[in-house]
């Protein structure tokens, strides 16, 4: 139905929307002052695609350092995924890092932690070989 | 009139061994380009990406914070004046400091909640981490700083130390130090 767009910036990643692929992509830091008005228009996107598409729903990260606030923004965004998948829809994460930062592997770890749905952590060395 | 010499204050940056400085009211810009420089300095220092960004993040959450404070209290821009410190200590570890004006009984307030971080340990922390997330919105609001702080305590080698001095008007300035 619709795609969805925000160009990346020094302290705010890159998102990417694909409605007919059912793939979320956000790539970047994530640090923004208030990470609220930013992370409202990409939940929306997710709550209308798991209401509406009918299709399963991907989120390719990969994120680097959030702060706290957008840690917050995602868990709502997790959640939303854990409530469709509850449903029965199908949803997945795939959180790709540089395994040189193992910051991020634990990041994406604690999030993993409150997730019945699949969701994958791939050091980015395997992850382009397996591709 | 004081003598026109920096002298003195690079000896003493030097034998604090402070890499990177700040005293002024802080804008969000602001924050992102002292952030940029300390990630350059981190990065010539050959800090581990872990590390650098434990510190980077500490910088921030430190800086934001008393950012959502002044506009919290609806003070002006001139208001959320900070001062940031990042330095390295004798045993090498990085150490991010942050300083601001506080109303008093707020400045009362935080510093008791340091002091009770003080006390968990790694999975306490992250257990009280995990609550607070889980928090509404509204009630982490009221509560000011509170997802930052437990984020400062888990990135932290050692317990948090705050200081409070007591200005006029009921306000205080609040020094927060966490060595990484």
């Amino acid at each position: 139905m619709s795609n969805f767009s925000i160009p990346g910036s020094q302290s705010t990643p890159a998102i990417d929307g694909d409605w007919d692929h059912g793939t979320l992509s956000m790539q970047g830091d994530s640090y923004p002052e208030n990470s609220y008005e930013l992370f409202q228009q990409v939940f929306s996107w997710v709550e209308r695609f798991l209401l509406e598409a009918g299709r399963p729903l991907t989120l390719e990260l990969r994120l680097l350092y959030l702060n706290t606030s957008s840690i917050k923004a995602m868990m709502d965004i997790f959640d939303l995924l854990e409530d469709a998948h509850h449903e029965g829809k199908p949803v997945a994460v795939n959180w790709r890092y540089d395994p040189r930062n193992e910051r991020v592997a634990e990041l994406a770890e604690e999030f993993k932690e409150d997730c019945t749905f699949p969701f994958a952590i791939v050091a980015l060395d395997s992850a382009t070989s397996t591709s | 009139m004081e003598p026109f010499d920096l002298f003195s204050m690079r000896e003493s940056y030097n034998r604090q061994q402070i890499m990177l400085c700040f005293n002024g009211p802080i804008s969000r810009s602001l924050i992102e380009e002292i952030g940029n420089a300390l990630r350059n300095y981190l990065a010539a220092d050959h800090a581990h990406p872990s590390s650098a960004m434990d510190v980077f993040g500490v910088y921030i959450e430190l800086t934001q914070n008393i950012r959502h404070y002044a506009q919290q209290k609806g003070w002006t821009e001139t208001d959320a004046s900070a001062t940031v410190v990042v330095a390295r200590n004798d045993a090498g570890h990085y150490v991010v400091s942050a300083g601001n004006i506080i109303e008093q009984a707020d400045g009362e307030a935080l510093l008791a909640c340091i002091d009770e971080l003080a006390s968990l340990d790694k999975a306490a922390l992250k257990a009280r981490y995990k609550e607070q997330l889980r928090k509404p919105r509204e009630a982490e609001a009221a509560s000011g700083a509170g997802l930052g702080l437990i984020d400062i305590a888990r990135k932290s080698s050692a317990p948090l130390q705050a200081s409070l001095r007591q200005l006029t008007d009921g306000r205080a300035f609040v020094s927060l130090r966490a060595e990484i």
